[in-house]
């Protein structure tokens, strides 16, 4: 006999190859699945007792994991049920466990994929039906409840209604009262259902060709179509059917009340995903696949997963089937482009994005000549910026020749341009400029490695520009900021490694001359010029100069919306740089925040152990003060300040320059729906969608300050949209 | 030594890049590359005596899960042309970046 003790390598061994093979039932074999689930059943037969508790953790694990497998799961444990029926009890025990552990920890795909596996149950005769219609209905209760936000009330009715695919033929046969009392049940909670949210969550803006249906009631309509043929459906396997007449002997057990816990206000679920489908043969299944991938990954408010994920999961299916899933995804592309002008703005550009990447493992190629006919729309449309920002983004990870040789002549005025700096003193035009002389000078000081200070030398003597007689020193000195800057960056200009060095050794000069928000919108303004045709170069910079504290996102912002910006204001590389700074704020603030959290904890710890003893810290030992706590609050404190003004700014500067519009428009008597607003009130929107966690901190300020009822109607309404979704 | 080598591995937020076309530049390198997070530098590798670029580079991460998904989504896929190849490295010391002419 088998002596139980886990450390001992045998039972390690034993309990690998349990593992192995529990993981891998159902996997392509040469033997068919009812033959390899006996043979299973038999080997389990002897280890259930020893390996007890490992066995099942494996089978809890594999229906999270595997959830395409569960019917498989199911009839196997509806087979040792009848062998073994206080297991079958056990593995009930520890479902109850998992899918109540799960609601409680938030975790909903968890919990989802439990329940449903629960009412699988019900086909195998480990579970009474009894039980499942019980379980049921007290989800559909929670469903139904007052007072708790939408998602959570969505997510106990999807769940119920993603499950009855499976079990809903096995209650119609034996418990159709019930069957019909849960479904009206169901409808009735979805006719009151609000979907104020719906709006702002929609990938297309146009019902044309497709109506885009809101997750449950597109559910439900399959339900309803499934209840209208009886419950027979020929895509998800049944395995449990060849066993009939042996499962029929078993004993089932009942389920204890399951009552979810109640909701607690950080419950956040997330968008939810379509029910995961196994199709085999029976369904186009490339085209299923490509559909799932790009949905989520133009999931809103934002992808599951990292973009790129999405990307290099693309180019693995076009190289493990080549003979289809690159034609499925050149119509997918196309479908969307064909579309493209109804889209979220947001999604737009993430779809730019992925299919430059995609474009750059493929040699760029694409029939770009069947675009052509968009060179001739307004420039604005989103079809030509669709490309022209493509394009751009192919850009930098390629180079200009590149792309000109692949695309069609015609397409040269949606070519970026070449990304080189351009630098004002060497113009034809400069000798007449003020600084002309200064710049000359500090190029040659800069290039014999002189001093911070010595450069400072260099640009003393110019002229301010704004000063004027007997009123003192001006705040800042533009015209050195602009000598300073623009060269050098012209110097770094080489690589990005030759401007951070640039920005590093000179720190001290940037330091002095910039100290007011209005001397950092000089120094942007300046970076901007110099590499208008570099944008990913802006990017960069910024970033790093944000890093390196010479200017403050607050500038950013407001420089983005100045009158300088305006002819730039549509392209998307300019909102990357506005996320990029609204995020790099939001994490400063998660840092201070964690760390306050942190050493309350460690003092509190401290607190404690010198109530024990007074024994001696250890030399070295970093430890705590309430004076270092108070310091790091306040620092959290002006931080939350920061990102609230930030906030402020970006949706005032919104507000204000979309109002502005539709009043210009309303004057001289012309639509306001014009492409320019398409693409402002859709980067609004993106603003909500992407920072929707930290905008939802102000939301109350927001609605104070800015989003009033007196605002116009149109811009109201997607701040309404927005705002409903971080609820 | 060995020991410690395996541990600094195991914790590195560097990745040493292979296998790329010597036109390849940092900045194409940075696009690429911060997909996965923000990118703390990049250091291209060069030439011992021409001081251009030779087909490999250092890419360092502000943290290891930015540089795992690296890993696991860029290492693979192609950028002019050629595959990337990725590694683990225990840390960029100055002097590595050139390489053998």
């Amino acid at each position: 006999k088998r002596r139980r003790y886990a450390v001992e390598p045998q039972a390690l061994e034993v309990e690998d190859g349990l593992e192995s093979l529990l993981v891998r039932v159902g996997e392509k074999s040469s033997s068919s699945l009812e033959r390899n689930l006996e043979t299973l059943v038999g080997l389990l037969e002897q280890d259930l007792e020893a390996y007890k508790a490992k066995i099942i953790q494996i089978l809890l694990d594999c229906i999270i994991r595997m959830p395409e497998k569960s019917s498989i799961y199911a009839t196997l444990i509806g087979l040792i049920n009848i062998k073994n029926y206080s297991f079958g009890g056990e593995v009930v025990e520890a479902l109850v466990r998992q899918l109540k552990d799960a609601m409680k920890a938030c975790e909903w795909e968890k919990g989802r994929y439990t329940f449903r596996f629960i009412c699988d149950l019900g086909n195998t005769r480990v579970l009474a039906l009894s039980s499942v219609v019980q379980l049921m209905d007290s989800f559909v209760q929670s469903g139904s409840e007052n007072d708790v936000p939408q998602v959570r009330k969505d997510w106990f009715i999807f769940t119920v209604l993603g499950s009855l695919p499976f079990v809903g033929k096995a209650l119609f046969e034996k418990r159709s009262g019930d069957l019909d009392r849960i479904l009206s049940m169901i409808q009735s909670t979805l006719e009151k259902r609000k979907k104020t949210h719906v709006g702002g969550l929609r990938v297309w803006l146009s019902d044309d060709p497709h109506p885009q249906e809101e997750y449950l009631d597109c559910l439900w309509a399959q339900i309803v179509k499934l209840k209208g043929d009886g419950w027979v459906e020929k895509h998800l396997p049944h395995p449990y059917m060849s066993f009939h007449s042996v499962l029929s002997e078993g004993v089932t057990h009942n389920l204890p009340t399951i009552i979810p816990p109640p909701h607690h206000a950080d419950h956040s679920a997330a968008q939810l995903l379509l029910f995961p489908y196994q199709g085999g043969g029976k369904v186009p299944l490339e085209y299923m696949v490509v559909e799932v991938i790009i949905s989520e990954l133009l999931g809103l408010p934002s992808s599951r997963y990292l973009e790129v994920f999405y990307g290099s999961l693309l180019i693995e299916l076009c190289t493990l089937q080549p003979s289809t899933i690159p034609q499925v995804l050149a119509q997918a592309t196309e479908m969307i482009f064909s579309r493209i002008e109804t889209m979220n703005v947001d999604c737009i550009q993430r779809f730019s994005s992925w299919f430059a990447y995609h474009l750059s493992n493929y040699q760029f190629r694409w029939s770009w000549g069947e675009w052509q006919d968009c060179l001739s729309l307004d420039s604005l449309h989103p079809k030509p910026v669709f490309i022209q920002e493509t394009l751009a983004k192919c850009l930098r990870l390629a180079y200009l020749q590149r792309l000109v040789e692949v695309t069609p002549e015609s397409f040269a005025p949606l070519h970026p341009p070449k990304a080189e700096p351009v630098y004002k003193y060497t113009q034809e035009s400069a000798s007449s400029l003020p600084g002309t002389t200064a710049a000359h000078n500090l190029l040659a000081a800069i290039k014999q490695k002189c001093t911070p200070d010595e450069a400072l030398k260099v640009l003393e003597d110019l002229p301010n520009p704004l000063t004027v007689d007997g009123s003192g020193d001006p705040p800042y000195h533009p015209l050195q900021i602009e000598v300073f800057t623009q060269t050098l960056l012209y110097l770094g200009s080489k690589t990005f490694s030759h401007s951070f060095a640039a920005i590093t050794k000179f720190h001290p000069v940037l330091k002095t001359l910039i100290q007011t928000e209005d001397a950092q919108i000089c120094l942007l303004k300046n970076l901007h010029q110099v590499w208008l045709k570099h944008p990913q170069m802006q990017l960069v910079l910024i970033d790093k100069l944000l890093k390196t504290q010479i200017i403050e996102c607050a500038a950013v912002a407001n420089w983005i919306f100045s009158r300088d910006m305006a002819p730039e204001f549509t392209r998307m590389y300019v909102w990357e740089i506005l996320h990029m700074t609204i995020s790099k704020m939001s994490k400063y603030v998660k840092k201070l925040s964690q760390e306050v959290a942190e050493t309350k904890e460690k003092l509190k710890k401290l607190g404690e152990e010198s109530e024990e003893s007074d024994k001696e810290g250890e030399p070295g030992d970093q430890r705590p003060t309430e004076d270092a706590l108070e310091k790091l609050e306040e620092k959290l404190e002006s931080a939350l300040a920061d990102q609230k003004n930030l906030f402020l700014i970006v949706f005032q500067r919104f507000i204000m320059i979309l109002s502005e519009h539709i009043v210009h428009c309303d004057t001289d008597g012309k639509d306001f729906h014009t492409w320019w607003y398409f693409w402002t009130l859709g980067h609004l929107k993106q603003v909500f969608m992407l920072h929707e966690e930290q905008v939802n901190k102000c939301k109350d300020t927001l609605e104070t300050l800015l989003f009033t009822p007196e605002l116009d109607s149109n811009i109201l309404e997607v701040s309404d949209m927005d705002l409903c979704i971080l609820y | 030594a060995r020991s410690e080598q395996e541990r600094l591995l195991r914790v590195s937020t560097t990745l040493y890049v292979g296998n790329l076309s010597f036109f390849t530049t940092e900045e194409q390198i940075y696009e690429l590359f911060s997909k996965t997070g923000d990118v703390k530098r990049v250091v291209m590798g060069l030439d011992r005596y021409k001081k251009t670029p030779c087909g490999f580079c250092f890419v360092e991460y502000y943290t290891r899960g930015d540089a795992e998904n690296a890993v696991r989504y860029i290492n693979g896929t192609r950028l002019d042309d050629r595959i990337v190849r990725t590694d683990w490295d225990a840390g960029f010391i100055e002097g590595r970046q050139f390489g053998r002419g």
